[in-house]
């Protein structure tokens, strides 16, 4: 579980670049295929990814927690939303050039700013590191120090849960 | 730990019995009445014996004996939550499961055919569970909890036909009324569990209390402690609940409103009289509370025409008599009236329930024309009540008040003495104006159903003649137990507490107040019979010629119009009409402010949605991305 | 190879692509796809920076799992969004939802 063992060596190195690879594959799926529901599947081998890549940066954890919540919530629940609102089978229009274009302008300038971020900075680790990975502290922390966060994320998800039930319940007009 | 110790055992069956039978008729036996009723009534005889064997088992205790579980800690202060068995306690325990079973026993004819049997039958649990456990309490937490929780079975069984307005409306005033004394009572605890830091009762009645609290504090919290005994025992100023709390079942007006609830306020006044007696003002205070409630409450009794208002009146003012005797000093006596009156209170009320059952009228009138004392057994058995209640010799209401007057004779202050023969007057007069009207009707109507009621209800009939039968041969023989009851009450009083007892001093030179007594009893008995009994008597009483008197005493001394005015004065039209308007104006106004802001600002920033969101993000980005680019070159 | 910069070149990728699809697709499921790439490439960050830089590692997982439950109300929120929408147009295109206008 601790990177060490995975960082190193010649087998690791292949299984890391395998992950980024089913990655990027699942991205350009999510993103440019026009069945919506492939996008979605695309969307959960990006994820699935992800949570590999989670792994490799050391931390189980959050890797499981990314495949059940992203991959086994969200992703499932885009899918029944597909499965309600059948966009499956509405017409297609052509896509424009000139939103292509811009998408493409737009996304290549973010990524250029990234990369010109990523390698101008001097990244600096903090002079003192605590190397402590185990669930236990990150319940800890989360029931101490960031209790109050973890309550308000609580409250967050019963509203949006309380709204989703209250939105899609009404037929027809939201407002009374 | 049960089996070893029989009293915890018998304390702990006494106690649960009734709460498990109100639990399971409430829940499970609605629909079969006779399932209810045997449960309820075994229960309650269950507790009965146990009662009794407490009873004697404690006889010969020198000091009270305690069992506590804590319940809360907090802190120093514990509250446990457990039986307190002394002399005391347990008199009042075979007080309550004695009258609680004859009443049972007696409902079982008097609400045959109910719809609401089981209903009732699981109230009357919950009232005997609510009272043994606040008989039996250790400390005054569990006391009050257990005091609210008989208010709320009494709120219960008033409001029993709750089809009926005036029922419900009684049933909410009881409620209503003798919270406020509740309040002024928690207050009062308050104050002493601040102070003293403990709120057991034998801790409270301790010599330490002194001690620890300011004397004015003493005097304080023992006002408000007994603003509780105002409320329950429904002395002056919040008499009024009583009498309308006639609305429910005779039977519960036996039990809750005259023999045992309403006593429960006389049992704290003394539960707590150590307590008390550590401040002369406040016995003071309690003893004019006594009075006036006694005077108030014969002179509203002498105009009535409802035979349960009659009485409901008489109890008021005999409470007012226990409070007098406990006020003076008079711990016996105020107990021992206590007991016979519980006595012959339930007595009188159940006779009064065999004649509204059977001529479904209360107005004693219409009762006598119609032939009421050829019921034999309860006409009898409420003479002998009346003769208690107004204190004839043989019978115990003359032993108990003869030594309240004693113990009144004793206060230096000889107006006390003087209201109290006054109510002996008083009393006499409306017991026996009652009495004769129902012996001797003016004219009798021909009533062709006379012969049938004994064929007719032979079962449920005797089923009410029973616990008749033994309670007025209990009202006869009680009175001359009174020395063995002193001797059993004062067994632990003195050892325990050692406090100076007023009443033995004077008890000796005291033969011509039982002269006088008498002789008043008997002017009073006397004016009745010129006009209510003898031959040709009027049957209008002496008040009638002065209307502006009897309309006072008949509408109670305008208390409920005060109360109704003061109502509509300052809670309706001053913090009803404050609380309204904060709630329209300021919370609605608010609210519906918060929607309409809203909204609005939604319309004005809708106009901003150009349909374009994609180009909208695009142009974000952009000058994002040159901004970015900008700080990077 | 397994450093800091390759972790973030991964998400800066992951973030365009995610970019890209917003700009780009008409049907509003797709976006909701493309914006949770994009959340997941900031948290990939977060997770990069717990691993190599910051003072305590139990942080970033923590961020990230904060994200994971916003996402979770945020997709929860969208969809019955979307399907009241469907209900009222028949369409889930970004570009017929013109009744959002006042």
């Amino acid at each position: 579980m601790s990177g060490s063992i995975l960082s190193q060596g010649f087998l690791p190195q292949v299984a890391f670049i395998i992950v980024v690879g089913l990655t990027f594959c699942g991205a350009i799926i999510a993103v440019f295929h026009r069945n919506i529901l492939y996008n979605v599947l695309g969307l959960a081998l990006a994820l699935a990814g992800v949570a590999a890549l989670y792994v490799f940066l050391g931390s189980l954890f959050i890797g499981l927690m990314q495949l059940l919540i992203y991959v086994g919530a969200i992703c499932i629940a885009m899918v029944f939303a597909i499965m309600l609102s059948r966009p499956v089978h509405l017409p297609k229009p052509k896509r424009k050039i000139s939103k292509i274009a811009t998408g493409v302008f737009a996304g290549l300038l973010i990524l250029g700013v990234n990369i010109g971020v990523i390698y101008k900075t001097a990244w600096q680790p903090a002079a003192e590191r605590k190397i402590d990975w185990s669930v236990k502290t990150i319940g800890d922390f989360l029931l101490t120090k960031y209790v109050l966060v973890f309550e308000v994320i609580s409250l967050v998800l019963l509203v949006a849960m309380l709204g989703a039930i209250i939105i899609s319940r009404f037929n027809g007009r939201v407002s009374s | 730990m049960f089996v070893k110790d029989p009293i915890l055992l018998a304390c702990t069956i006494t106690v649960v019995l009734p709460f498990l039978s109100f639990l399971t008729i409430i829940c499970y036996t609605r629909k079969w009445e006779k399932v209810s009723c045997s449960i309820s009534i075994g229960a309650i005889l269950i507790s009965l014996i146990c009662a009794i064997y407490l009873f004697i088992a404690s006889r010969h205790f020198a000091e009270p004996l305690q069992y506590k579980l804590p319940w809360i800690i907090s802190g120093k202060t514990i509250i446990p939550f457990g039986f307190l068995v002394d002399h005391l306690s347990m008199l009042m325990l075979v007080i309550v499961a004695v009258i609680a079973s004859l009443v049972q026993i007696y409902s079982l004819g008097y609400m045959a055919g109910d719809p609401g049997f089981s209903r009732y039958y699981a109230f009357q649990s919950l009232f005997a569970w609510a009272m043994m456990t606040m008989t039996v309490a250790p400390s005054m937490i569990q006391f009050y909890i257990f005091w609210e929780l008989v208010g709320l079975a009494s709120y219960l069984l008033i409001g029993f036909y709750y089809e009926k307005w005036s029922a419900s409306q009684a049933g909410k005033k009881a409620f209503v009324v003798t919270r406020i004394g509740d309040v002024g009572m928690f207050i009062g605890l308050v104050i002493l569990l601040l102070f003293y830091g403990n709120l057991s009762i034998v801790g409270v009645n301790s010599a330490a209390v002194a001690k620890q609290i300011p004397a004015p504090l003493i005097t304080i919290s023992a006002i408000l402690i007994f603003c509780g005994v105002i409320g329950k025992s429904a002395q002056f100023p919040l008499l009024t609940w009583l009498p309308d709390a006639m609305e429910g079942p005779t039977p519960v007006s036996a039990l809750l409103h005259s023999a045992t609830m309403v006593a429960a306020g006389v049992y704290m006044f003394a539960r707590l009289f150590p307590f008390f007696s550590g401040s002369a003002d406040a016995l003071q205070f309690a003893l004019l509370i006594g009075t006036i409630t006694m005077v108030l409450s014969s002179t509203m009794a002498m105009v009535a025409r409802d035979i349960k208002q009659v009485w409901a009146y008489s109890t008021v003012s005999q409470l007012g008599y226990m409070v007098m005797a406990l006020g003076a000093g008079g711990y016996v006596s105020g107990m021992f009236h206590l007991t016979t009156h519980a006595g012959f209170k339930a007595l009188l009320f159940l006779c009064s329930g065999v004649f509204i059952h059977h001529y479904h009228t209360n107005d004693f009138f219409v009762m006598s024309r119609q032939g009421a004392r050829s019921l034999k057994v309860p006409m009898v058995c409420m003479t002998i009540g009346a003769l208690a209640l107004s204190g004839v010799f043989p019978f115990s209401g003359f032993f108990s008040k003869e030594s309240i007057m004693v113990a009144l004779a004793s206060h230096p202050n000889k107006i006390w003495l003087a209201a109290g023969l006054f109510g002996e007057v008083l009393t006499a007069y409306y017991t026996f104006r009652l009495i004769f009207v129902m012996l001797f009707p003016k004219e009798m109507e021909e009533t062709h159903h006379e012969e049938e009621h004994h064929e007719g209800e032979g079962i449920l009939y005797w089923l009410m003649g029973w616990p008749l039968i033994i309670l007025a041969s209990v009202t006869c023989v009680l009175g001359f137990f009174e020395k063995q009851f002193e001797h059993y009450l004062l067994g632990d009083y003195i050892l325990a507490h050692g406090v100076e007892h007023g009443a033995e001093a004077a008890h000796a030179g005291g033969h011509w107040l039982t002269i006088t007594a008498i002789s008043l009893v008997a002017i009073g008995v006397a004016v009745a019979w010129l006009e209510y009994g003898r031959k040709g008597a009027s049957q209008e009483g002496f008040l009638s010629r002065m209307p502006a008197i009897e309309k006072l005493f008949a509408r109670r001394w305008y208390m409920d119009h005060f109360y109704r005015w003061a109502l509509d004065m300052i809670i309706y039209s001053g913090f009803t009409n404050i609380f309204t308007r904060n709630d329209r104006r300021v919370i609605d106004g608010g609210i519906d402010g918060l929607c309409r802001g809203t909204e609005g600002s939604g319309r004005i920033a809708s106009f901003l949605q150009s349909n374009m969101v994609q180009y909208n993000i695009f142009v974000m980005v952009a000058i994002l991305g040159f901004v970015a680019l900008s700080f990077l070159g | 190879m397994n450093s800091l910069t390759l972790y973030l070149l991964i998400s800066a990728v992951l973030f365009s692509f995610g970019l890209i699809g917003v700009m780009m697709r008409r049907s509003l499921i797709a976006i909701l796809v493309s914006i949770e790439l994009m959340l997941n490439a900031a948290s990939l960050n977060f997770m990069a920076f717990n691993k190599f830089l910051s003072p305590d590692t139990s942080i970033g997982q923590i961020y990230t799992l904060f994200i994971m439950g916003i996402a979770a109300a945020e997709a929860a929120i969208a969809l019955s969004i979307f399907l009241a929408l469907f209900r009222q147009l028949r369409s889930i295109n970004i570009e017929r939802a013109r009744e959002l206008r006042g």
